[in-house]
């Protein structure tokens, strides 16, 4: 698999919003010059530390799995050809999988499965919406490019559009911010659902935000053509932040009633979207949670991690045999039995992957030479090395 | 490698043949002349008494892209009920029917095959999501799959259109769409309705003008399906009418029989569009004049779209009416998505009961649907899989075409109001085996172009349906002896004995490639995603096959 370098413009995989509009000279956003600019220095496999040839690493990774009954898959963080070789591998390893975004990931699915929801995407948004409120979330810390992108472009309908940011920690000050902790925003939520639906309230405040100004708020969600509520689910990070995603949805179904309005999950990266889909499509089931639950449940006997994209994503620390597949540049804390350097989709060999907003899947470019070899042909020859032992 | 297939006694309404005894013989995967004495022949099945049709051809079955695989993320329950399904509704569900609306991509390619399908067309790509409604389909072994794209309420043709641009360049963009999304028809849902509810339209009438584009359904109908004639594709523009589901919705329907002028089209799920006001209850069956108007309009083809009572989830591209849909939902949850200024989606789980009035009344209304459209060559027998039930009930539903005494002991079984309210009862057809084998294979073929296919001609493609003649048509349908696809034998005795991967059918007409000037100009300033990124490559489509 030694496909072409491919010209620009490139697909940036480093945020789930899969800009495509990437060459090396007008590369604004940090988190895709970081992605662009990772070295290929030191890429052998090792075992416990120690450079050897591929074969052998293989060879080891496979004994690994031999002798295991339930490896877990973590990490995943690939693109779409990846995530089915690890699909594979582990339906004939009878392995589990976790994705290291499953804990957010499912935050959003929850509310999915329990209400379903409304909402859009991110060319709607760029062209139509008029009113958009960031609820616990700046946005920019996760999708450096968005309000660049979509909110302070030209859209087809839209000429002014105002931002307000609700119980975001790192908004900017003045007065389209409502800050309140994270934890409070269930109840906030739940006030603006109240005075969007035109109750009336005793409280004067809620979370430490004023009741008016709530009223104020609600009130231009209600007078809005195409309001959008957005949030990042990995920022609403407490015990059952699924009810403040929830409470979005309801807003947006009440004002549905009468205007239109959508929801927007963003944040996303490390193929966490793409895999979820094609885990739905091929068990009509959808990427459980569980890094934390299923190391400290002692699900599975040894520990395949995988980061593509990131060095910086590293596997739990584990007394289990642990495999690492990933990032050529991984600084990794413990070392592994087995550690391989793959290919990174969209750097050293083309890919594919669904974009945050689920409904776009984009192409990713080879774009520098490399001879890495893809996830997909390392769980090949693990596989062949699993059940062909007898041809040696 | 010479196959024989011996004594079959042949059903191919495209060469005319109703139940003559005759070999057929296969060489890599075609179906080929009588050989001479001195070529080998490889393997031979006695077929004596058996019938033998071509593999059935699914023109309407939503089987891969974003919505499906909404259902299938916000419905676990589905997963779990359709393991422990022991109590049937009523009386109509069967040891046959799976009862599962979100099958994995495996399970399509396995039921499909095991009903001998050995096609399928997913009704509703969003050409914005086509990759992933190709990469889905790349999963589903077996059955060969294609598509037929959404136009028609994307802002760029909506532009176009309110421009007045001429037909010459709404054509080359209609090309130009079919090749990006690697589609083989072009469908149009709710015309300008999914666009006019982003401006917070809730209903959209055929001469009613979008609000913001200011052109009607009327006018979007004529222009696509123009272009598509001009093309010279096979397939007519495949219309999703609007106002589905709505009491009344008949006049609708017929008017848009008349939009096109007289250039072919054909209406999806024609059931969903069947309906008048009479009744107590104003909502009544309005199949008589649908059909008598099918059965004028020689332009127009139809699919049904079957209800069949149990739990399912309709998952459309119609988000306007999905959304009014939703306050029906069960269990309650619904998705709706506004999608890419492309078109939007709207997914509802639905429990169709037939002691409820409406949902009675449609069952009766798509049979009496079925039994009055006299041409079998216009009219085809699809549930709007998974709108109207799972596609695993086309047996069941071809046993209530043929067989009257069952049919009419269902139909009493049903909500009394409803009864009372449609003449299913007072109609005496029943389906032969060649009229079966005209909608399901035949027609299907002719219909969407596959001219190598849904016949047992020399030089198609040996896809092969082997069954036994049995009274109980539900039977014998559901578990065909043999299926061969392209040639290989991969069903027996209704199970699967051997996986190959079919192929993607697309259309290429011609076009003038400088339409890419205005849609690059548009791409830049109003997408998200550059031009050459939308566009599906024949090499990218072939590198998601999982075939070696």
């Amino acid at each position: 698999m030694s496909a072409n370098i491919q010209p620009p413009p490139f697909t940036c995989p480093a945020c789930g919003l899969l800009c495509d509009d990437i060459t090396p000279v007008n590369n604004t956003c940090a988190k895709s010059v970081a992605f662009f600019s990772q070295r290929l220095d030191d890429a052998s496999p090792k075992i416990n530390g120690k450079k050897v040839s591929l074969l052998e690493a293989i060879t080891a990774a496979a004994q690994i799995l031999k002798s295991s009954q339930n490896p877990l898959f973590a990490g995943l963080s690939t693109d779409i050809a990846g995530f089915k070789s690890i699909e594979h591998l582990a339906q004939k390893t009878g392995g589990s999988l976790t994705h290291m975004n499953a804990q957010s990931m499912v935050r959003n699915l929850k509310v999915l499965q329990s209400s379903g929801w409304q909402t859009t995407t991110l060319t709607e948004v760029k062209n139509r919406a008029d009113f958009i409120v960031c609820i616990g979330t700046d946005i920019v810390s996760h999708n450096p490019r968005f309000f660049e992108r979509f909110v302070d472009a030209e859209g087809m309908f839209v000429k002014q559009r105002e931002v307000v940011y609700l119980g975001a920690a790192h908004a900017p000050a003045g007065p389209s911010s409502l800050p309140c902790r994270a934890d409070a925003l269930p109840e906030v939520l739940a006030v603006l659902h109240a005075l969007v639906l035109g109750k009336t309230l005793k409280a004067k405040q809620v979370g430490g935000i004023a009741v008016g100004e709530l009223q104020a708020l609600a009130d231009k969600l209600k007078a809005a053509k195409y309001a959008v509520l957005a949030w990042v689910a990995k920022d609403l990070d407490f015990k059952h932040a699924e009810l403040a995603i929830e409470k979005i949805t309801q807003i947006v179904a009440t004002l549905t009633q009468t205007t239109r309005a959508a929801g927007l999950p963003l944040g996303g990266s490390d193929g966490d979207t793409s895999a979820n889909n094609i885990h739905t499509w091929r068990n009509s089931a959808i990427l459980e949670d569980g890094l934390e639950a299923n190391i400290h449940a002692s699900v599975g006997d040894a520990i395949v991690w995988i980061n593509s994209f990131n060095a910086e994503k590293l596997p739990p620390k584990t007394d289990l045999p642990l495999i690492v597949l990933g990032n050529a540049n991984s600084q990794l804390v413990q070392t592994p039995v087995v550690f391989i350097p793959i290919a990174t989709p969209g750097l050293d060999c083309n890919g594919t992957l669904f974009r945050v907003d689920g409904s776009v899947i984009l192409p990713l470019k080879k774009v520098r030479e490399s001879t890495l070899p893809t996830l997909s042909e390392i769980m090949r020859q693990i596989e062949n090395a699993l059940f062909n032992t007898n041809q040696e | 490698m010479i196959t024989h297939l011996k004594n079959c006694k042949i059903i191919d309404p495209a060469h005319k043949k109703e139940g003559v005894v005759e070999d057929i013989y296969i060489r890599n995967g075609k179906i080929i002349n009588k050989p001479s004495a001195d070529e080998k022949i490889t393997q031979t099945y006695d077929l004596t008494g058996k019938i033998v049709m071509a593999g059935a051809i699914d023109m309407h079955s939503h089987i891969g892209g974003g919505k499906v695989n909404i259902a299938r993320m916000m419905l676990p329950e589905f997963r779990h009920e359709s393991r422990n399904y022991t109590e049937p509704e009523a009386h109509i569900c069967t040891p046959n029917c799976s009862h599962n609306a979100t099958p994995t991509t495996t399970e399509i390619g396995f039921k499909y095959i095991e009903m001998g399908y050995t096609a399928a067309f997913e009704p509703a790509i969003l050409p914005i999501n086509a990759r992933q409604a190709h990469l889905e389909m790349a999963d589903v072994p077996l059955i060969d799959k294609g598509g037929y794209a959404m136009l028609g309420n994307d802002d760029y043709f909506l532009r176009m259109l309110t421009a007045k641009q001429d037909q010459k360049a709404i054509n080359d963009y209609v090309a130009w769409i079919l090749h990006a999304t690697q589609a083989i028809g072009i469908k149009v849902v709710n015309p300008g309705g999914i666009s006019d509810f982003k401006f917070n339209k809730r209903k959209l009438d055929l001469d009613e003008n979008h609000s913001f584009y200011h052109v009607s359904p009327r006018d979007i109908l004529k222009s696509l399906s123009r272009a598509v004639q001009e093309l010279g594709i096979a397939k007519p523009l495949h219309v999703h009418c609007n106002n589905l589901g709505v009491a009344g919705n008949f006049e609708t329907t017929l008017n848009t029989m008349g939009a096109s002028d007289g250039v072919p089209m054909h209406l999806t799920h024609i059931q969903f569009h069947s309906y008048g006001l009479e009744g107590d209850k104003k909502f009544s069956s309005a199949a008589a004049q649908i059909a008598e108007a099918l059965n004028k309009n020689k332009h127009i083809t139809a699919d049904v779209g079957q209800i069949l009572f149990g739990q399912t989830v309709t998952a459309s591209g119609d988000s306007m009416m999905q959304h009014l849909n939703s306050r029906f939902a069960s269990p309650k949850k619904s998705v709706i998505m506004d999608i890419e200024c492309d078109a939007g989606c709207g997914v509802v789980p639905f429990k169709y009961r037939d002691q409820n009035y409406v949902n009675a009344l449609q069952w009766a209304i798509g049979l009496e649907l079925f039994l009055t459209v006299e041409d079998p060559w216009r009219i085809f027998l699809t549930t709007d899989h998974p709108n109207g039930a799972p596609f695993t009930c086309y047996p069941h539903l071809i046993r209530l075409l043929m067989d009257k005494t069952f049919r009419d002991e269902a139909f009493a079984k049903l909500n009394l109001d409803a009864q009372a309210m449609s003449n299913l009862t007072s109609i005496n057809r029943e389906y032969s085996l060649y009229e079966i084998a005209t909608m399901t294979r035949a027609g299907a073929a002719k219909l969407i172009g596959l001219n190598d296919r849904g016949h047992l001609g020399v030089g198609a493609g040996a896809d092969i349906t082997v069954y036994t003649d049995q009274a109980d048509r539900e039977a014998m349908f559901s578990k065909p002896d043999f299926v061969f696809k392209d040639g290989e034998l991969v069903v027996k005795n209704g199970k699967v004995v051997k996986v190959t991967w079919g192929k993607t059918h697309t259309a290429k007409p011609n076009f003038d490639t400088s339409v890419e000037k205005g849609l690059k100009q548009y791409f830049d300033k109003y997408h998200t995603i550059q031009l050459d990124n939308f566009k599906i490559s024949d090499d990218e489509l072939a590198s998601y096959s999982n075939a070696d």
